[in-house]
């Protein structure tokens, strides 16, 4: 072969490449959502003039071909292999951990102090006006720093903790830190998602009823947890996107035992705290309490005299059935969809019986506890 | 629109080649080669820049026109008038969109003053077509280029999109054949494409990540900086740089040469330098190129005494220093390199030459960095904050954990672009090319396929999922 037909070969061959994808791409229909990464794609913008002449129309567009691109998840994969390959131990903020757990990475440098002073301070009114007591759980960075990727940083939530149990009064803080410490060689968060399991629920749960008085009525059994999925990829897997061993969501039976009268937002009512419907679907953890709400109410179907209203984020999802005998109903707030104002709600509900109990993450807590 | 894109790899680049080469269908239809070029450049500058592209072709005209009458008035006072004009025009729209906030700015604080600030977006590679079109005219006054009657010829010379935002400074003389009659051939599209891929290849795989270390070292204050941290910052940062704007030129200089132009080199291996002299040699050729022939040489260069060179020197870089942005940092960075070539130019290259070459090579890249440090901190406090860290003098000490997390998790990028940053690739393939062995031959001729069509294959998946893909000439 002479140099021009091996010149004509690479030609065809390096252009071909660009117009297959190009062809199967303008061919490849449309997607809203990705599975995988969880969150809606851009979609074709419209036109107008306007758009054009101050370039929103190209900036839209441009995002719409990127993300519709034919094949995106393969390519997603790709680029992630080629991290691997480079031996990286952080891709899309998730840390590739030690035992095969993907921790979410959360950097100091992300979370400014004045952030952080202004969310205490709403909590501080939230204790002041209701006595409400606090629970806000670690993130697994910081509870599993023994699988963390070597010298890999951390926002530090244990100095959160104490600058909320200063401002707040220690005894307004039920501080689960210490206790998933001690428990951190047990399953207490998932592998591939960020929320913790219902045994981390559970000794967060005996904290909490250590600092009630310890009114425990029902106990439950460790060892009689119960598998309802074997096949649970979480947010960081979707992250990742890579084979990964799945998760099981564990329950405790005996929560299956209770009747309550479950009312989402003021329309359905159910009477499980558990929706198997999301157990076929990427979103897992929705199964607890029927994934996100604005406003739940739980009749519990016991009588303790004392009601609940809490104020909280998802990981309160999976500790809310092993609350529920200790009260006669529990109002459910979660602020990032609720849009009326919080003193509105609590002082509807509130009586000399009511226990107000705030519950998020650390970090859903700095960027997201916000109310009017 | 930017090369490194989705858009652009498979929207417009396809339709626009097949436009393009569909005009060698017929004859007849080649003229139509340039009309294509000038109205794909225009869409391809106006995706960006929709209403600045009136600007562009402000620009384009005013010199095709200045060109014209320049070479009618030949010889008479009236030419050098003209000159002038064309001069001040182009200065004057550069000035007025790249300077005049930074010019209200020390007017401001020099006279206690409070003049508004225009607040005016860059527009997109002016820096670099303005200089374009002056030397054109100033080479038709000189008489070293063909004045362009084609107004159209001229447009394409202009607007091309392959090196309209980011170079190289693609001087008229340099395609004044190519605008007319330009032979394509199969080798220079095949050596176009492989050139493309490669350059596509620096900027996705290492510019972008090495990138993202940059950004993790300047999102800390130069006050938490270790001394490790503070060098691998920079050490980042200067890949980063030299492979985002080599990669933008090669894949400028292989869209180029699919179209059967010949682009200027813009860059040799410029970390390989055992000079500052020779650095600037290596580095962005074709700007150094354009102050060396419309500025230093003017000036007098070399030969009006030792004296008056110093002073050349001084002034040309200062003029590229505030070329790369309007900002002190930049002036700064400029002065920097000054000094180090007068001081050269007096004693340090000759003491240079009795060390062996890696004294050289050692105290250009203890320049160079230095110089990066000044160059990507706009501001001249943390400049010296920054130093401060790189000499051990922070209050972090030596190294910090995440100074060491970071080597461990970058460190295998570094290397690679250590060596990407040598002539490696070059050294290989020329001794396949030397040879001369059929083995050898059919080698070279696998690995020219295989290696650009891995590197465009791994880009691609590097763009599609891309959050973080900057454009860093957006102010030049």
């Amino acid at each position: 072969m002479d140099e021009k037909s091996n010149a004509a070969v690479t030609v065809s061959f390096l252009a071909l490449i660009l117009l297959f994808f190009t062809i199967t791409d303008l061919l490849d229909s449309d997607r809203l959502y990705s599975e995988t990464e969880n969150r809606m794609l851009a979609t074709k913008p419209a036109f107008s003039w306007e758009a054009v002449w101050d370039g929103s129309y190209m900036e839209d567009y441009e995002a719409y071909v990127t993300d519709q691109f034919v094949a995106r998840d393969t390519w997603v994969e790709l680029k992630t292999r080629g991290d691997i390959l480079m031996q990286k131990k952080e891709i899309n903020g998730v840390y590739l951990a030690k035992d095969d757990y993907l921790i979410e990475q959360h950097k100091p440098g992300n979370i400014s102090q004045e952030q952080v002073d202004k969310k205490v301070a709403l909590l501080e009114k939230l204790v002041d006006k209701y006595g409400a007591k606090v629970m806000l759980v670690p993130t697994a960075d910081n509870i599993l720093t023994d699988k963390l990727p070597f010298q890999a940083v951390y926002y530090d939530q244990r100095a959160f903790l104490n600058q909320v149990a200063d401002a707040i009064g220690e005894e307004n803080l039920i501080d689960v830190y210490h206790t998933l410490k001690e428990h951190s060689d047990e399953a207490i968060y998932y592998r591939t998602d960020h929320h913790w399991t219902s045994l981390g629920a559970y000794y967060g749960y005996l904290e909490w009823n250590k600092y009630m008085g310890g009114t425990a009525i029902e106990t439950f059994n460790i060892s009689g947890m119960m598998a309802v999925t074997e096949e649970f990829l979480g947010t960081l897997h979707s992250k990742i996107n890579l084979p990964h061993e799945a998760d099981s969501i564990q329950i405790f039976p005996e929560t299956l035992h209770h009747y309550p009268t479950i009312t989402y937002d003021f329309g359905t009512r159910t009477h499980s705290y558990y929706e198997k419907k999301y157990l076929d679907t990427k979103n897992k953890y929705g199964y607890f309490l029927d994934d996100n709400h604005a406003f739940i109410e739980i009749e519990t179907g016991y009588r303790r005299g004392r009601e609940l209203v809490l104020i909280k984020d998802s990981y309160a999802n999976c500790l809310v059935p092993l609350l529920a005998n200790h009260y006669d109903k529990i109002y459910v707030v979660d602020l990032r969809y609720y849009n009326g104002t919080l003193a509105g709600l609590i002082d509807g509900y509130f009586t000399p019986q009511t226990d107000v109990l705030v519950l998020y993450d650390c970090i859903h807590f700095i960027e997201d506890f916000q109310y009017y | 629109m930017v090369f490194s894109s989705v858009l652009f790899l498979f929207r417009f680049l396809p339709i626009f080649m097949i436009l393009y080469f569909a005009t060698f269908l017929c004859p007849a239809a080649r003229r139509m080669r340039n009309i294509i070029l000038f109205l794909g450049s225009l869409f391809f500058y106006a995706w960006g820049e929709p209403v600045y592209v009136v600007l562009l072709l402000f620009s384009t005209f005013s010199d095709y026109a200045h060109g014209r009458v320049i070479d009618r008035v030949r010889n008479r006072k009236i030419a050098k008038v003209l000159l002038i004009s064309s001069i001040i025009i182009n200065l004057g729209v550069l000035g007025f969109f790249k300077y005049a906030d930074f010019v209200i700015g020390i007017v401001n604080q020099v006279a206690g003053v409070q003049i508004p600030l225009l607040e005016l977006p860059l527009p997109i590679g002016i820096s670099f077509y303005t200089f374009q079109t002056m030397s054109y005219t100033i080479d038709v006054y000189r008489g070293k280029a063909k004045v362009q009657k084609n107004l159209l010829d001229f447009g394409v010379f202009v607007t091309m999109f392959p090196q309209l935002i980011a170079g190289p400074i693609v001087r008229y003389t340099d395609v004044q054949e190519d605008l007319r009659d330009r032979h394509e051939s199969i080798e220079d599209v095949s050596y176009g494409c492989r050139r493309f891929c490669v350059g596509l290849a620096k900027k996705v795989l290492l510019a972008n990540n090495l990138g993202l270390l940059w950004e993790e070292t300047v999102a800390l204050e130069p006050g938490n900086l270790s001394m490790l941290m503070a060098w691998v910052g920079i050490l980042a940062y200067a890949f980063q740089i030299y492979f985002d704007f080599s990669g933008y030129s090669d894949m400028a200089i292989g869209l180029g040469a699919i179209m059967g132009f010949r682009f200027p080199e813009n860059f040799n291996y410029p970390y390989i330098s055992t000079s500052i002299t020779e650095f600037w040699r290596r580095w962005h050729m074709s700007l150094g190129q354009w102050f060396r022939d419309y500025v230093y040489i003017p000036l007098g260069g070399n030969r009006k005494g030792a004296g008056r060179q110093m002073l050349n020197i001084l002034l040309v870089w200062m003029l590229t220093g505030i070329w790369h942005g309007a900002g002190w940092n930049f002036l700064l960075w400029g002065l920097w390199f000054a000094f180090f070539l007068i001081l050269e130019k007096i004693l340090l290259g000759e003491l240079l030459s009795y060390f062996p070459k890696i004294f050289g090579f050692c105290y250009t890249v203890l320049v160079v960095l230095s110089g990066w440090v000044i160059f990507a901190i706009e501001d001249v406090g943390s400049i010296f904050g920054y130093l401060r860290a790189m000499l051990g003098m922070g209050s972090m000490g030596i190294y910090d954990g995440q100074a060491l997390y970071l080597v461990k998790e970058y460190g295998i990028l570094l290397l690679v672009a250590a060596v990407a940053s040598a002539p490696l690739g070059k050294l290989i393939t020329s001794k396949l090319e030397r040879s001369g062995k059929s083995g050898a031959i059919a080698a070279r001729r696998l690995l020219e396929k295989i290696i650009p069509a891995l590197l465009l294959l791994a880009s691609i998946a590097y763009i599609v999922d891309a959050s973080y893909n900057p454009f860093l000439y957006f102010r030049f």
